[in-house]
């Protein structure tokens, strides 16, 4: 008897808890038909980035970044540099970024993009950039992201605005 | 024989609650605990010779904490952990840093630090007994660090046969399990205390206020020369994301009574922490052993000898490798030597300790440690002039071998008692020796082109302490609704705090701009606290505890220290027992901060948080506790290092076993 009621107890202790460990909807996201967005948006931006490590401003400079059309609907992305001098995170791509004509702008966004580079010093480093984000409307283009380089310590959260520059 | 008794008369009395019931809550605060932390010996409550707060079991369990930190800010107000780079928790406690505030376990420092003071999720609760805390310098008892006050954390000395006791439980915040399982038996000439606990919390992302879209949106209307929102792009916070991590802390006591005179205590214990970051894994390790033997004479007169050690290891690992660029070794070896001797109502102790200290870490130049010496010596004379009267004066001498510095600390604390109420006035004097990273540091950060220097020529901290107060406790009989017992405590003091070690620009070292250690001017503390407690003889509680503070002189506030003049925490309470299998307490908690002293208004100003904890008593030995945090929803509007750790309202619940009770 005493089994019985200790047992009937963690029954239901376990289905409180089940009860609240919550439970997860899934969505499928709207199919949209694929436009040709990717001529418009590709070409080099110049304009301002800022990096944040911690939530604390690291650098703001005056970058160059590199749109390069791969699909009507794709792109790859140049990020330049970062740093200085012996902490320089060198030139780092993130490559098939899905582009959606929304309203009067253009929207990009990638989950995760893991890269290999190889830095000044010849040795290969890996790096992961998560979060990307490309705004482009009327010539100017906001890009978010998050840059996650060899072994350091810390996340660099990445913002750079810039005007596309006019091929001559 | 004789001998025995007190000492078991003694583990009773110091250990008024063990185990949790309806009766024992009750009984936690009517009987007269005992502290040792304000006079090195054991002491009634009420006749410490500084004002004691202590925490009691029923209290750490009534607060379901997990940890220190988590009781301690429910409990003392005034008292916030924040976080700094890194998420390495930083304290302040009434205006001092943590580094100025020493935690003791059982009497014995711990090695090893994170951003100011020790680990703090070392100090799992699952096998303590209670909490004492002496707000104000206490150097000329503890030494170094005992500048602001001191912590002692004091384990459970089970009495029973033999205990067992299997605890879990949940919280939403952060999908937190904790499990523990402690195990006790008394045989013969022997008692073993042995406790586990494994915490494990997963990432918490913190709410910002606008998505990288919503900003990305705005910035590109601005780019366009269109109407945006300039709110959107105001991002104060300094946190988004809590790292998860999980902890296994395993300790073990042996208590081995070889007769009446004689007493042995060995004792050992491991931790485990491991916390996700970003990028990278960081391993935390500690170990801590020790024996001390105990010999009486008589109840008058005894004599005491023990080793500690302790070591805090931490490395950085990536993919499960260890990267070797971040390890930390601190190792301390103590012994100690207490000699006391009571000559009627008075009592002198005398005692002695060293310290072998050493600290391995890649803050340091490549390839190079450091170690020192720290020898001491002390007396305390507890002088019982009348009944009413008490003057306990207490004088320490410290010497450090890496800096040779020398320190001497005094403390002089008078006691009297009025029919009415107690009076205490208290002079102290504390120290803090410069660590050896503050001396020795050489770290260029995260190879940033930034240095950290150290200073060897670093001065001791120094802070006089002055406190009076005023303690009435009494019963009301016969007076209706309010019949029961109260406590009221009223204590103002003034600490003044010199030669502050912190960082000054230190120019150009190599090519790299660098900050470097210096000792500063220092600050004065004013403060008052105030607390009172009520017990009705229906079964209501309240608990009611205010602090009042203000800095002046060279006052520096920095990202990750906030002090506030203003602060509170109060518990409103309630135990019945339905029938003879089922009991319930009920707390409401709540916990407020003022403003900070700083002024700043980028983040929230202060805030209130509410809890609710009900615990069911259910059966023998069996209790579910229940929570809500937050009870009413309180969100940061940024997340700064000083905010409180909380996406708005959590619950958690838990189920423990006392198998020896069913």
């Amino acid at each position: 008897m005493k089994t019985m009621k200790i047992k009937s107890f963690m029954t239901m202790m376990v289905a409180a808890v089940a009860l609240v460990m919550g439970v997860s909807s899934c969505g499928s996201d709207d199919d949209e038909p694929e436009v040709a967005v990717a001529a418009e948006v590709a070409g080099s931006y110049e304009g301002n980035e800022i990096v944040m490590v911690d939530n604390d401003e690291s650098s703001n400079e005056t970058k160059t970044y590199v749109l390069t059309k791969v699909t009507d609907a794709s792109i790859d992305m140049n990020i330049p540099e970062i740093g200085m001098g012996m902490m320089t995170i060198p030139a780092l791509t993130v490559n098939g970024i899905g582009l959606k004509k929304e309203g009067n702008t253009i929207a990009g966004r990638l989950a995760t993009y893991n890269g290999k580079v190889t830095n000044a010093k010849g040795e290969e480093k890996a790096y992961t950039v998560s979060d990307v984000n490309i705004l482009f409307g009327d010539k100017n283009v906001v890009v978010t992201f998050s840059l996650k380089y060899g072994t350091m310590p810390f996340i660099m959260a990445t913002t750079f605005t810039g005007t596309k520059k006019i091929e001559n | 024989m004789k001998i025995e008794k007190y000492f078991l008369a003694g583990m009773a009395l110091s250990m008024p609650v063990i185990g949790i019931s309806a009766q024992t809550f009750r009984d936690s605060i009517e009987l007269e605990p005992v502290v040792v932390t304000a006079s090195h010996s054991p002491k009634a409550l009420k006749d410490a010779p500084v004002v004691t707060r202590l925490i009691t079991l029923h209290d750490i369990k009534i607060t379901d904490a997990t940890n220190i930190q988590d009781l301690l800010i429910q409990e003392i107000p005034g008292l916030e952990f924040g976080f700094a780079m890194s998420q390495e928790t930083s304290l302040n406690m009434s205006g001092f840093g943590g580094n100025a505030v020493l935690f003791l376990v059982d009497g014995e420092r711990m090695a090893g630090e994170t951003m100011d003071n020790v680990d703090y999720s070392r100090m799992n609760l699952d096998n303590v007994g209670r909490i004492e805390i002496v707000k104000g310098a206490s150097s000329a008892l503890y030494g170094s660090n005992a500048v602001g006050g001191v912590v002692n954390i004091i384990s459970r000395e089970n009495i029973e046969p033999w205990t067992a006791n299997a605890n879990s439980r949940y919280s939403s915040f952060g999908h937190e399990w904790r499990h523990g399982a402690s195990f006790s038996f008394n045989k013969g000439k022997w008692n073993s205390q042995t406790s586990f606990q494994h915490t494990a919390i997963d990432p918490v992302d913190l709410p910002k206020a606008h998505s990288s879209m919503e900003i990305a949106q705005e910035l590109l209307k601005k780019a366009q020369g269109l109407p945006y929102d300039e709110s959107v792009l105001i991002d104060d916070s300094n946190l988004s994301r809590l790292y998860g991590q999980k902890t296994y802390n395993v300790k073990e006591r042996l208590t081995w009574r070889a007769n009446d005179h004689l007493t042995f205590v060995g004792r050992g214990g491991y931790f485990f922490r491991t916390s996700e970051r970003d990028t990278h894994d960081y391993h935390f390790n500690g170990y801590s052993g020790g024996l001390k033997g105990r010999y009486a004479w008589n109840h008058e007169r005894h004599l005491e000898l023990s080793y500690a050690f302790d070591q805090y290891d931490k490395a950085n690992y990536m993919d499960g490798t260890r990267t070797h660029d971040h390890d930390y070794s601190n190792r301390q070896h103590v012994l100690h030597a207490l000699y006391s001797h009571s000559f009627g109502n008075n009592a002198l102790i005398l005692g002695a300790d060293y310290m072998n200290d050493y600290l391995s870490t890649y803050q340091f130049a490549t390839g190079t440690s450091h170690s020192q010496n720290n020898i001491d010596g002390y007396a305390q004379f507890d002088w019982n002039i009348t009944e009413q009267l008490n003057i306990v004066g207490s004088v320490r001498y410290d010497y450090f071998s890496a800096s040779a510095q020398k320190a001497f600390t005094e403390r002089l604390a008078v006691v009297y008692k009025m029919p009415w109420m107690t009076f205490r006035a208290n002079y102290a004097s504390g120290f803090r020796a410069p660590t050896l990273k503050e001396m020795y540091m050489h770290f260029d950060m995260g190879n940033m082109g930034y240095m950290l220097r150290g200073n060897p020529d670093l001065k001791p901290e120094k802070s006089n302490n002055f406190n009076v107060a005023i303690e009435r406790t009494n019963r009301i009989r016969n007076s209706g609704f309010l019949d029961g017992r109260y406590n009221f405590t009223l204590m103002g003091y003034c600490n003044v705090f010199d030669k502050r070690i912190t960082t000054i620009d230190g120019g150009l070292y190599n090519g790299m701009e660098s900050a470097l250690y210096w000792n500063e001017d220092g600050i004065t503390v004013w403060g008052v606290d105030a607390s009172l407690g009520h017990i009705w003889d229906c079964g209501l509680m309240l608990k009611l505890n205010y602090s009042w503070m203000k800095e002046t002189g060279s006052v520096y506030y920095s990202d990750f220290y906030q002090p506030r003049t203003h602060s509170m925490t109060w518990r409103i309470g309630y135990e019945h027992r339905f029938s003879r299998h089922y009991a319930l307490d009920a707390a409401l908690s709540g916990r407020s901060q003022g403003k900070p002293q700083s002024g700043r208004t980028d983040v929230d100003g202060g805030y209130t948080i509410w809890k609710l904890m009900l615990q069911h008593h259910i059966w023998r030995g069996i209790n579910l506790n229940t929570a809500i945090d937050n009870l009413f929803n309180y969100k940061p509007k940024t997340y700064y290092y000083c905010s409180p750790l909380t996406t708005g309202t959590s619950f958690s619940i838990g189920l423990s076993i006392d198998f020896d009770r069913l």
